[in-house]
C-alpha cells in the first residue's frame, strides 16, 4: 500500500509518532507526498483540492521546461492530456530561506505511466466497429487495470510558503518546477 | 589471402548458405582406380564426402562441405589406396570466401533493387519469383530458403542508407512468421507492414512480435486464414499498441492515440523566465562549476553566515532500459552526508547534515569527491531552468546534468576512526563503495544579487546514478554528429580568461545586467554569456531584445548553415518553431524556391 516506501503516515494526521508531535522534516516529507498523490489522482472531483495548494496570487509552473501561466492551465492539461501516473518518491531535501517566509524543496522521484492505451478517464482510442457487441471477449483491451510502463526519472523543485511546515497547505505553492531527467527506451510514451 | 579474414567469411557463410560453404580440394596418386572408387573409399574411411569431383590432369578435384572437413582431410595424407599413398591439398582456399562475398554482394544488390528511397519502402514481396535469387539457387532447398531472410535482415541492418518505414512481405507462402521474426530486430521502428497473400493462420506465431514494433501504424494481412478469426482484430490491436489501420480499416482514432501516448508538455533543455536571468544564470552556473571542479575554496565567498548547503543521495537505480544507466552505482563518499529526509529517519542527523555558513559548507565541500563537469564541451548533456524568486529579490537556478568523479575527497569521512559513527560502518564497509565514477545530478541554487556580485542563499544538490538524459532527442543527437563546424557555446566560457586566484568579486555577475541588450555585433567581451554573431548576421536591436540566448544562438547556427540573411534566417527560425532540425530540413526542402536576395551577398 505504501508505495513510497519509508515511514507510513496519513496526510493531515496530527502528531501520533513516537517522537511526540510531527517534526518539521516529517511534515515537509508528507507535504511532498501529498503533492505527488494529487498528481496520480484520477478522480476529477479532487481537482479543486489540488488546485487549492497553489498560491492564488501568482504561481509559476514549469513542466519539462515548458512554462504555464496559471496552475489551472497546467492541472487541466495534466487531467486531460496525461494518462494515469504513478509517482514514487526517492529523495527529498528542503531549506527554509531566512527572512523570506518561504521554503525551497528539492525533490527526486520516479514516475511511470499507464501504457495500456487509455487516458485518465479510461477512454481508449479504438474505434468501435459495430455498435457494441454484447459479448466482447475479455482481453487486454477491455480491462481497466493500468498497464504500467517503465519508470522515468523526475527532478522537482518547489518554493512553498513557510506556513506549510505548520501543516497549513492552502495556497502555499509559489513555484513548481517539474522536469524529467531520464527516460526509458522501452516506453510507449513520447516526451519529445 | 589472410587466414583470419577467410575464417570470418566462412563463419558468416555458414549462417547464410551451406552450399556456398564448400572448399575445393585436390587428390593426387589416385590413378589406380576410378574417381568414384576414390570417393567411396574416402567416404568409408574418413567419413568426409567429396562432391562434384572431376578429373583435371593428375588431380581429382572436388569439394568438401566445409573448411573443417578440408582440414580433417589433410590429416589423412598418405593413406594407402590402391597401392599408392594418397595426397590431399586444399586448392583454392579463397573459393569459399569469394562465394560468400559474391552472395553478400548479390543480396545487397537485391536489397537496393527492392528499396524505394522516396517511399522508404523495402519491397520483399514474392521472393520466389525473383530471377536473381532463383538463379543463384537461393530457393534450391528449404534450408537455404530459411536462412536467406535472416541474412537479408542482417545485411539490411548494416546499411545505414536504408531508411525503412514500410516492408512488403506479401506473396511469400509464409505459414507462420518464424522465418521472418528478425524483422523486428532490424526495423524496430517500422510503421507499415504488409503480409497479405500468405498462409498465416495462428496468433501464436505472431505473439513473438508483442512489445516489438511499437511504432507500427498500419498492418495488412488480407488473404491470410487468420483474418477470419473472431479475435483477429482485438488480438492485432493488443499486439501492436499503436496500430491505426488494419487491413485498410481504421481501427484507432489516431489523434486520440497520439494524445494518449505523448505528454502535452514536450521536454525542452532550457527555460529562462526572462532574458536577463537567462544570460546571468548560464554565466553563474558556468563560473560556479569551473571553480567547483578546480578549487572549491574559491566559492566560499559566495556563502554568507546564513547560507545553507545540503546534499541528498537518490540511490534509486533507473530501469535498465534507460540508456547508459549505471546499474551498480557507488555512493560511499556521499551517504554519510545525505540529507534525503525520505531515507534518513533520525531528526538529529537531518539537523546535522544541513550546513550553514561558509565554514560548515567548506567542510562538506572538502568531503565530496573532486569532479569534472562538461558544461562547455558537452552542453547538450545539461538542462537548466531559471525563475525569479521575488521573496528574496533573487532567482532560482536549477541545473540537471552529470559530472565525472576525478579524485577522492580531500577529507575522507569514511576513513576517520569511527567516533560516534553508528555500528554499521564497522561492518562490511569496503572500498568498492568508494569507487569513482560518473554521476548524474540536480542542483538548485537560490541566488541573491548584491551590489557587485551575488550571494548563494541556498544550495541543494541531489546526486544520483548516472543515466542518459531525457531532454536530448536521440534522433537529433544523431544528426548533430559531427557537430556543425562553427559551434558557438551557449555557456560562454569567459571565465577561462580569469586567473584562478582572483577573488570572489570576479565570479559575481554584474547584476543587474546592462539594461537593454545591444546589437549582437558588439564584441562578446562586454556581454558575457551572449553568443557573438558573425558580422554577416545583422539583427535589428529591437528584434534582438526579444530573443533569449538560446534563440539567438539558434539564429547564428542557422545563419552559418544556410548563409541566409538576418531577415530570412529569422523567418525560417520562427516558421520552424525555433527548432534547428526542422529549420534545416525546411531550408533544404525549399532551397530552390528561395529568392537570391535572401542570401548574404
Amino acid at each position: 500500500m505504501n508505495r513510497y516506501g519509508g515511514r507510513a503516515g496519513n496526510f493531515g494526521n496530527s502528531g501520533s509518532n513516537s517522537g511526540g508531535s510531527n517534526s518539521r522534516s516529517q511534515i515537509a516529507e508528507l507535504f511532498v507526498k501529498k503533492v505527488l498523490t494529487h498528481l496520480d489522482d484520477t478522480d476529477p472531483s479532487k481537482f479543486h483540492q489540488f488546485l487549492g495548494l497553489f498560491n492564488p496570487n501568482g504561481c509559476k509552473v514549469i513542466i519539462n521546461a515548458t512554462p504555464f501561466a496559471q496552475p489551472t492551465l497546467f492541472l487541466e492539461q495534466w487531467e486531460t492530456g496525461v494518462t494515469q501516473t504513478q509517482h514514487a518518491l526517492t529523495a527529498v531535501d528542503y531549506h527554509v530561506i531566512p527572512g523570506s517566509n518561504s521554503v525551497v524543496f528539492n525533490v527526486n522521484c520516479k514516475v511511470r505511466f499507464d501504457e495500456g492505451g487509455r487516458d485518465r478517464a479510461g477512454q481508449d482510442a479504438s474505434i468501435q466497429q459495430q455498435p457494441q457487441h454484447s459479448q466482447q471477449p475479455r482481453n487486454a483491451l477491455n480491462r481497466t487495470r493500468p498497464l504500467w510502463g517503465s519508470y522515468f526519472g523526475v527532478s522537482l523543485q518547489m518554493v512553498v510558503e513557510e506556513r506549510v511546515l505548520s501543516n497549513d497547505t492552502n495556497g502555499t505553492i509559489l513555484a513548481f518546477n517539474y522536469n524529467m531527467v531520464y527516460k526509458p527506451d522501452d516506453s510507449l510514451m513520447k516526451i519529445h | 589471402m589472410n587466414g583470419a579474414h577467410n575464417v570470418n567469411d566462412i563463419n558468416l557463410l555458414a549462417q547464410q548458405q551451406q552450399q556456398q560453404n564448400r572448399v575445393k580440394i585436390g587428390i593426387r596418386n589416385w590413378q589406380n582406380a576410378t574417381v568414384q572408387d576414390v570417393i567411396n573409399f574416402l567416404s568409408r574411411n574418413t567419413r568426409i564426402a567429396v562432391m562434384d569431383a572431376i578429373v583435371q590432369g593428375p588431380l581429382v578435384m572436388g569439394y568438401v562441405q566445409s573448411r573443417a572437413d578440408a582440414d580433417a582431410l589433410l590429416k589423412w595424407n598418405g593413406i594407402r589406396f590402391a597401392g599408392n599413398n594418397l595426397k590431399f591439398e586444399i586448392l583454392d582456399d579463397a573459393a569459399g570466401g569469394a562465394g560468400t562475398n559474391s552472395t553478400i554482394t548479390l543480396l545487397k544488390n537485391f536489397l537496393y533493387k527492392r528499396y524505394n528511397t522516396q517511399t522508404k519502402m523495402l519491397d520483399l514481396a514474392n521472393l520466389h519469383a525473383d530471377p536473381d535469387l532463383v538463379q543463384k539457387g537461393l530457393f534450391s532447398s528449404i534450408s537455404t530458403q530459411s536462412k536467406m531472410f535472416p541474412a537479408l535482415m542482417k545485411l539490411a541492418s548494416k546499411e545505414p542508407q536504408l531508411v525503412v518505414e514500410s516492408v512488403n512481405l506479401s506473396n511469400n507462402n509464409l505459414k507462420d512468421i518464424s522465418g521472418i521474426t528478425t524483422l523486428a530486430q532490424t526495423f524496430p521502428h517500422l510503421k507499415n507492414l504488409c503480409l497479405a497473400n500468405n498462409q498465416i493462420s495462428r496468433f501464436r506465431t505472431i505473439e513473438v512480435w508483442k512489445n516489438k514494433f511499437k511504432e507500427l501504424r498500419e498492418l495488412l494481412m488480407t488473404n491470410n486464414p487468420i483474418t477470419s478469426d473472431k479475435l483477429y482484430r482485438s488480438e492485432m490491436m493488443r499486439l501492436f499498441p499503436k496500430l491505426v489501420i488494419l487491413d485498410n480499416v481504421v481501427v484507432r482514432d489516431e489523434q486520440k492515440l497520439m494524445s494518449i501516448y505523448s505528454l502535452p508538455m514536450k521536454i525542452q533543455p532550457y527555460f529562462f523566465e526572462n532574458n536577463e536571468i537567462g544570460s546571468s544564470s548560464t554565466d553563474f552556473v558556468t563560473n560556479f562549476l569551473n571553480f567547483w571542479d578546480a578549487d572549491r575554496v574559491q566559492l566560499l565567498g559566495l556563502y554568507t553566515p546564513q547560507s545553507q548547503f545540503s546534499l541528498s543521495v537518490d540511490s534509486s537505480i533507473p530501469p535498465s532500459s534507460v540508456s547508459e544507466s549505471d546499474q551498480n552505482p557507488s555512493f560511499g563518499y556521499y551517504l554519510p552526508h545525505s540529507r534525503n529526509i525520505s531515507k534518513v529517519s533520525s531528526e538529529k542527523s537531518i539537523e546535522q547534515r544541513l550546513s550553514m555558513g561558509a565554514e560548515a559548507i567548506s567542510n562538506i565541500f572538502r568531503a565530496l569527491p573532486k569532479t569534472k563537469h562538461h558544461l562547455q564541451d558537452m552542453p547538450n548533456e545539461y538542462s537548466v531552468e531559471t525563475i525569479t524568486y521575488p521573496q528574496v529579490s533573487g532567482f532560482i537556478v536549477t541545473l540537471h546534468g552529470f559530472f565525472e568523479e576525478v579524485a577522492k575527497p580531500d577529507v575522507d569521512t569514511n576513513n576517520k576512526s569511527s567516533t560516534g559513527r553508528s555500528r554499521r560502518f564497522n561492518h562490511s564497509h569496503n572500498a568498492s563503495n568508494n569507487r569513482l565514477s560518473k554521476k548524474s545530478f540536480d542542483r538548485t541554487w537560490v541566488i541573491v544579487p548584491t551590489g557587485n556580485g551575488v550571494v548563494v542563499a541556498s544550495d541543494l544538490l541531489t546526486v544520483r546514478p548516472f543515466a542518459a538524459n531525457a531532454w536530448v532527442n536521440p534522433a537529433q543527437q544523431l544528426q548533430q554528429q559531427p557537430p556543425p563546424a562553427p559551434h558557438i557555446d551557449p555557456m560562454n566560457p569567459n571565465i577561462n580568461a580569469l586567473p584562478p586566484t582572483v577573488g570572489m568579486g570576479a565570479i559575481g555577475m554584474d547584476m543587474p545586467p546592462a539594461a537593454p541588450q545591444p546589437a549582437v555585433s558588439v564584441p562578446a567581451i562586454s556581454m558575457p554569456a551572449v553568443p557573438s554573431a558573425p558580422p554577416t548576421l545583422q539583427i535589428p536591436p529591437e528584434v534582438q531584445a526579444r530573443l533569449n540566448p538560446m534563440q539567438l544562438q539558434l539564429l547564428i547556427k542557422l545563419h552559418l548553415e544556410t548563409k541566409l540573411n538576418a531577415e530570412y534566417t529569422y523567418m525560417l527560425a520562427e516558421q520552424s518553431g525555433w527548432n534547428y532540425e526542422v529549420a534545416v530540413k525546411g531550408f533544404q526542402n525549399s532551397a530552390s524556391n528561395i529568392p537570391r536576395e535572401a542570401f548574404i551577398q
